[in-house]
């Protein structure tokens, strides 16, 4: 399975939200409803998930779907 | 007779479950917290700050507070042999530097709140986590955000914090809610104790170790520790009781301010940090709150939440001029029963009372018990 497809099955699981919703451009907070507990579950899904570390300046930057499938991407791609 | 239970975390025993929340900008530090070590309990210093306070040290900032916490640590550490606790607010941007200089000073336990403490300084180990005598007990608002911070221990350390302290929307200072959550009544402490229980059993089970949990904000009387103890805390954490003692490192014009607030007094801020916090109305605040800005240069950025380029006013100096008694300068944080202080005791006096109310609510429940 692709990348892309891999984070955007994770982010529906993990936030409770639409396949639809979940746009490249989609912010985790704005636009899928996610608090700040959500992301650091999340970012700790994607770690076990893609057998990663993520560092906490790092994930910091991961604030919108597209974001996330582009660094995923160069660290595991 | 009942009497009142020890708090036991890990290998630490304190005669008397309750522990004095740490205070910052310099309300509790060494004074207050070994009196409080002295009188069977936790005392807790707050690490924020402290090189602020220092004005004859002429190092930075940064080098200011290091050396400040160490001097801090060693000062309580000769007042008592009790036990001593550091607060550090996971926010401050030399978190690593207090939590390793803490470690060095083997002060007997850590909490980490204001903030997600999921890891500790890089360079820690997880041998040496397993290896040293510090405790560790990180502050949370819900059941949630503790079961994320133990799963979170788990996966990097294969080792979970020793204990946990749930605070609740009446504390004073930052609150870990929204604005919106702080008077529901689903985000009570006493719906929060029994969650924050339930999220870390599973922890409890896989290292086979009791986990503490300690129920704050709010807490103003000896019933209400039973009370918390009830819904399944082993201990409490208290603030404003404390403040209005003898020792606190306050100054008295700062403890004055508890003396004299109303029950309107007390009031909810949005703090600079970007977190809602309680605080006792003050000239200070109302000039906040009608635009009146305080122009300051940052020294350093001190908490990495701060935006200090649009911040009204520095947090810090506010907090560090209540502290030495610049009331017009500052403000002082306040749980939201400050107004029902109205007399400065000793510790000593105060942890008695408590102990005593304890004991007596205890019984009066047996007795009533009984007779059904």
């Amino acid at each position: 399975m692709d990348i892309e497809q891999k984070v955007k099955e994770i982010i529906i699981e993990e936030l409770g939200v639409e396949a639809s919703e979940v746009t490249l451009e989609a912010n985790f907070i704005e636009d899928l409803g996610a608090d700040s507990l959500d992301t650091v579950e999340l970012i700790m899904k994607f770690e076990e998930e893609f057998e990663i570390d993520i560092a906490d300046e790092e994930a910091e930057k991961l604030t919108t779907v597209g974001k996330a499938v582009d660094y995923l991407t160069s660290k595991v791609g | 007779m009942v009497t009142i239970p020890q708090l036991k975390i890990g290998n630490l025993v304190a005669k008397i479950p309750i522990i004095q929340g740490g205070m910052g900008v310099g309300i509790s530090m060494s004074g207050l917290a070994s009196a409080v070590a002295n009188a069977g309990g936790i005392g807790v210093i707050s690490s924020v700050g402290l090189g602020l306070l220092d004005v004859s040290s002429n190092s930075s900032y940064r080098e200011g507070n290091k050396i400040a916490l160490r001097q801090e640590i060693r000062k309580a550490r000769d007042l008592t042999s009790g036990i001593l606790g550091l607060n550090i607010m996971v926010a401050i941007s030399d978190f690593d530097d207090m939590v390793r200089i803490a470690l060095e000073e083997a002060i007997d336990i850590l909490f980490l709140g204001a903030g997600l403490p999921l890891r500790l300084p890089k360079g820690i180990s997880m041998d040496f986590l397993r290896s040293i005598k510090t405790k560790i007990a990180p502050i949370v608002s819900s059941g949630r955000a503790a079961k994320i911070i133990f799963k979170s221990w788990d996966k990097y350390y294969q080792h979970v914090p020793d204990a946990v302290v749930v605070e609740g929307p009446k504390a004073g200072g930052h609150l870990g809610f929204k604005r919106n959550q702080i008077d529901d009544p689903d985000f009570a402490l006493e719906k929060l104790i029994p969650s924050v229980c339930e999220a870390i059993v599973p922890f409890e089970k896989k290292y086979d170790k009791k986990i503490p949990v300690i129920a704050g904000g709010g807490v103003f009387t000896g019933e209400d520790i039973l009370t918390m103890m009830k819904l399944g805390a082993s201990g409490v954490q208290m603030g404003t009781r404390f403040v209005a003692t003898h020792e606190c490192d306050a100054a008295d014009a700062f403890k004055a301010q508890y003396l004299a607030c109303k029950k309107e007094d007390i009031v909810i801020i949005q703090s600079p940090v970007g977190m809602p916090g309680r605080a006792i109305k003050s000239d200070f605040l109302r000039d906040v709150e009608s635009g009146i800005k305080h122009p300051f240069t940052c020294p350093w950025k001190c908490l990495k939440t701060c935006d200090y380029r649009v911040a009204p006013y520095c947090i810090s100096q506010a907090l560090t001029n209540a502290k030495v008694g610049k009331m017009q300068e500052g403000f002082s944080f306040a749980g939201v029963n400050a107004w029902r202080v109205n007399k400065i005791v000793s510790v000593k006096e105060l942890m008695d009372s408590l102990v005593r109310e304890f004991e007596e609510a205890a019984q009066k429940q047996t007795l009533a018990t009984n007779a059904v």
